[in-house]
């Protein structure tokens, strides 16, 4: 799709390839023939899946690529007319910024003020004309009290905003963003893609964004462009693009729930769906829904169903013993900040559990008690009846596994075979059992063929796995898991998720920390609710998607598909439905009560 | 976590709005006094001085204390180090085997930790109350050229944020069953070489990434003269402040050579 006006930026026939990450090695080819042209004031989203080449398309639109990474370059990128191969990357900033995923790594300075002005500094700007830039630009990202802070004390919505800002007072035209909400809460990547929008509409900035963040890219974006296979294997509006969800899905992209829900949908009635917003899916479905419901329509037998009866205590009411226990926990950080307040929570053997709630609310230091990294400052916590200011972590660590939020806090070894193997070397295992173990874990997250590759230079999909098969290989009888599924594809983080259901299912316990709600939805047995250090709700999700009031605290949204059944719930369809498969399982019986449905 | 590294502390007082050369100025000066005389009293009068001007600045007396409660094991170190080895003449009040401890080398060892106490105030004084863009443009106009003036700012930004990788690399290797709670020197020494290694890939991974950023940033454009945002000017205040430490010179060194 070429747009009228002359193109900001204009990619013809890219080709890129990496230098080989080890010496002797094969480059590795990322770019094969990217045609590409975006209009002034554009707001594209880049997809494809984690390794596709979206961050390398980012970078040679302010020439870190090929310029910082070396690597075999042909083609050309002109972006405002200048082709970034003839220019150096300094050059270059006045035309395009960049911003990376991690804001902490482009925050240089200790004052927001400073932050902002150091690009124009380095361009040379006058003093007086900085003033006015770094104005112009906090207000452009909401932050125009924040002058005087220090980023180190900024939340990671916030300290994104200050990066965009500080790109920003180099007054670019073009701004390419590399998953910048990856390691974000909902609302801090609510209030970037907000501003991106608004960045695009009213100040004409061409915004090229790289990410996974499917569903608010329905929402927010104008243009969607798929990386697949080194090429642009899709161009067009969201709807036109979501409405291939299946193939999106074959390629491991995956689409935003209503989306899917529609194709799914489409596939088992002889009708067309096609919508991807939750006005369009209920303006659609409920139609439908009524003509059903008219003398002589299709499902006229059909009453409101009754909404399921939910208990609201968990399921934690086990007769056996529970495998953790936090009894009356409080926690106070050194600085004398209270974490945890009087948090009382059974967990049973074989449970698996999404431990959800806003940033700061208390769960990663709940998270923490439960392998003893933190012990409680009063009460007790129990693993499997010890309690656990009386063992060492390296004991409990054996009992309750744990998956941190970034795999690179804890790969260190030569090999991926050895990285797996540390954990089992600990554990003073035999030689064969610690083979049989890492062979098993190798073979389960398919990184056999990389085993003796060193895990640092794997991708971050790849280090992800590492990370995990090294968790999962100690064999723990509980799970935890924080984040584990930022910036993944759909393809990687159904495969992380099977793995973990799979632990499940075998008895493992999970406690899985997430900001995902379609993974609540799909995976948790039970959901725990925590607000300023407390356990504010404890029960099913499906229970939890009902209390509104609980979400709004929490800063929590039911998943799509959850809602607009809440909302068609009035029109006959059964109610308490929690994805796209039991959706179109209640669509077909409603459509055809006597009829079966296939696997979905 | 970490952010006690973070020593600055934004206050609105006039100390802190002194030109980071004149307080500059004043560390120097406060070192000078502090050899100028071979005497304890002198050293202690010092950090009395550092005090004063901490408390006139209104740096929050927890952070203070702080500072104190940490610099004083390495003081009763280096006064117990130095009285037990100095040796010296002069009376004997202790002997422990070979070694004698003498008034002369218990002076000595007082002599040095009050020096020590009057350094480490005069240099948190100004890490206190001058924030680091303030600190490369004294230096940059001290004639220091830009790039080390940006290094060492780019040190102090990023301590802070390498301690809290530390401690969650730490905490991620702990979470494998890495125990770090050895007895002996060597066994622990051994036992944190998967968190330094993991440290230390984290560290040049986001080396290279802050290198990009900072390029993307436009630093280092070919033929463009760098600007500053808040260039320094001398004020009133400053050019009082100088008047005052330039007759405390005076008057110091005319006490000493006189």
């Amino acid at each position: 799709m070429i747009s009228p006006t002359p193109p900001a930026i204009l990619i013809r026939d890219l080709h890129y390839a990496y230098p080989p990450p080890l010496h002797g090695g094969a480059p590795v080819s990322v770019l094969r023939g990217v045609n590409l042209a975006i209009g002034t004031g554009e707001f594209v989203a880049v997809l494809g899946r984690v390794g596709a080449g979206k961050s390398t398309l980012c970078m040679a639109l302010n020439g870190l690529v090929p310029h910082a990474t070396g690597g075999i370059f042909r083609g050309a990128v002109t972006v405002l007319g200048r082709n970034t191969k003839a220019h150096a990357i300094a050059d270059l900033a006045q035309s395009a910024g960049l911003v990376f995923q991690d804001p902490e790594m482009q925050l240089t300075q200790m004052r927001v003020e400073d932050e902002l002005a150091f690009g124009p500094e380095n361009l040379g700007v006058p003093s007086g004309e900085i003033e006015e830039r770094v104005t112009w630009a906090l207000d452009a990202v909401g932050l125009a009290g924040y002058r005087d802070r220090s980023p180190l004390h900024l939340s990671g919505g916030e300290k994104q905003r200050v990066a965009i800002a500080a790109m920003l007072a180099m007054r670019p035209q073009v701004l390419a963003l590399d998953e910048p909400t990856a390691n974000l809460d909902p609302a801090g990547k609510a209030a970037i893609f907000n501003l991106l929008a608004r960045l695009a509409r009213e100040r004409q900035i061409t915004i090229v964004l790289a990410t996974q963040e499917l569903e608010r890219v329905a929402r927010y974006v104008q243009r969607v462009v798929v990386l697949h296979d080194g090429v642009i294997a899709l161009d067009d509006t969201p709807a036109t693009v979501f409405a291939q969800a299946p193939l999106l899905r074959e390629w491991g992209i995956g689409a935003p729930q209503l989306a899917e829900l529609a194709s799914l949908l489409t596939k088992q009635t002889d009708r067309t769906y096609r919508f991807l917003r939750m006005g369009e899916a209920y303006a659609q479905l409920r139609g439908e829904l009524k003509s059903m419901a008219e003398p002589g329509g299709f499902a006229d037998h059909l009453a409101p169903s009754p909404v399921p009866q939910i208990s609201m205590s968990g399921q934690s009411e086990s007769n056996s013993r529970p495998q953790l226990a936090f009894e009356q926990v409080s926690f106070n950080y050194p600085d004398g900040t209270a974490a945890l307040r009087d948090v009382s929570l059974a967990v049973a053997a074989g449970e698996f559990i999404a431990l959800l709630g806003a940033n700061g609310s208390g769960k990663t230091t709940f998270a923490k008690h439960l392998n003893g990294l933190l012990k409680p400052t009063r009460g007790c916590v129990r693993v499997n009846s010890r309690d656990t200011r009386l063992a060492r972590v390296a004991e409990l660590a054996r009992m309750v596994g744990y998956v941190f939020q970034n795999p690179d806090h804890q790969i260190f070894a030569a090999t991926v075979e050895e990285e797996i193997a540390f954990g089992l070397r600990l554990q003073g295992l035999s030689q064969a059992e610690m083979a049989e173990r890492v062979n098993w874990a190798l073979a389960a997250f398919a990184l056999t063929l990389s085993h003796d590759l060193p895990p640092a230079l794997l991708g971050w999909g790849q280090r992800r796995q590492v990370a995990m098969a090294a968790v999962l290989a100690t064999r723990p009888q509980a799970l935890v898991l924080d984040e584990p599924t930022g910036g993944l594809d759909a393809r990687s983080r159904d495969a992380l998720m099977a793995a973990v259901t799979t632990f499940n299912r075998s008895g493992g316990t999970v406690i899985l920390i997430t900001h995902n709600m379609r993974l609540v939805a799909e995976y948790a047995s039970r959901a725990v609710v925590m607000a300023g250090g407390q356990v504010v709700f404890d029960a099913a999700p499906r229970a939890l998607f009902e209390r509104r009031e609980i979400l709004v605290r929490a800063k929590l949204a039911a998943p799509a598909v959850v809602r607009l059944s809440q909302r068609l719930a009035p029109f006959g369809l059964k109610a308490g439905i929690l994805s796209c498969a039991e959706f179109a399982a209640a669509w077909q019986r409603l459509a055809e009560p006597q009829g079966g449905v296939d696997g979905c | 976590m970490g952010a006690e590294f973070d020593v600055y502390v934004r206050r609105n007082t006039w100390l802190y709005a002194l030109d980071p050369r004149v307080k500059l100025a004043l560390v120097a000066e406060a070192i000078l006094f502090t050899f100028l005389w071979t005497s304890v009293w002198a050293a202690l009068a010092v950090a009395a001085a550092c005090l004063l001007l901490l408390w006139l600045a209104q740096v929050p007396a927890g952070r203070i204390a702080a500072f104190l409660r940490g610099i004083v094991p390495l003081l009763l170190m280096v006064l117990v180090l130095t009285a037990l080895f100095a040796g010296g003449s002069g009376p004997v009040l202790v002997s422990i085997g070979p070694l004698r401890v003498t008034v002369d080398g218990v002076m000595q060892g007082l002599l040095l930790a009050a020096r020590l106490l009057a350094l480490g105030l005069a240099f948190f004084f100004w890490l206190s109350t001058t924030d680091q863009a303030a600190m490369v443009r004294g230096f940059v106009a001290l004639r220091m050229p830009y790039t080390w003036g940006l290094t060492l700012a780019l040190a102090l930004r990023y301590l802070p944020i390498l301690a809290g990788l530390f401690e969650q690399v730490r905490e991620a290797q702990q979470a494998r069953g890495l125990d770090l709670r050895q007895k002996r020197f060597f066994e622990r020494l051994s036992a944190y070489r998967p968190v330094l290694i993991a440290l230390l890939i984290s560290a040049l991974r986001n080396s290279e990434r802050l290198g990009w950023a900072l390029e993307a940033r436009a630093l280092g454009t070919h033929g463009i003269r760098r600007s500053v945002f808040r260039p320094l000017h001398l004020r009133r205040t400053d050019l009082w402040a100088l008047a005052a430490l330039g007759g405390l010179l005076v008057a110091g060194v005319a006490l000493r050579v006189l």
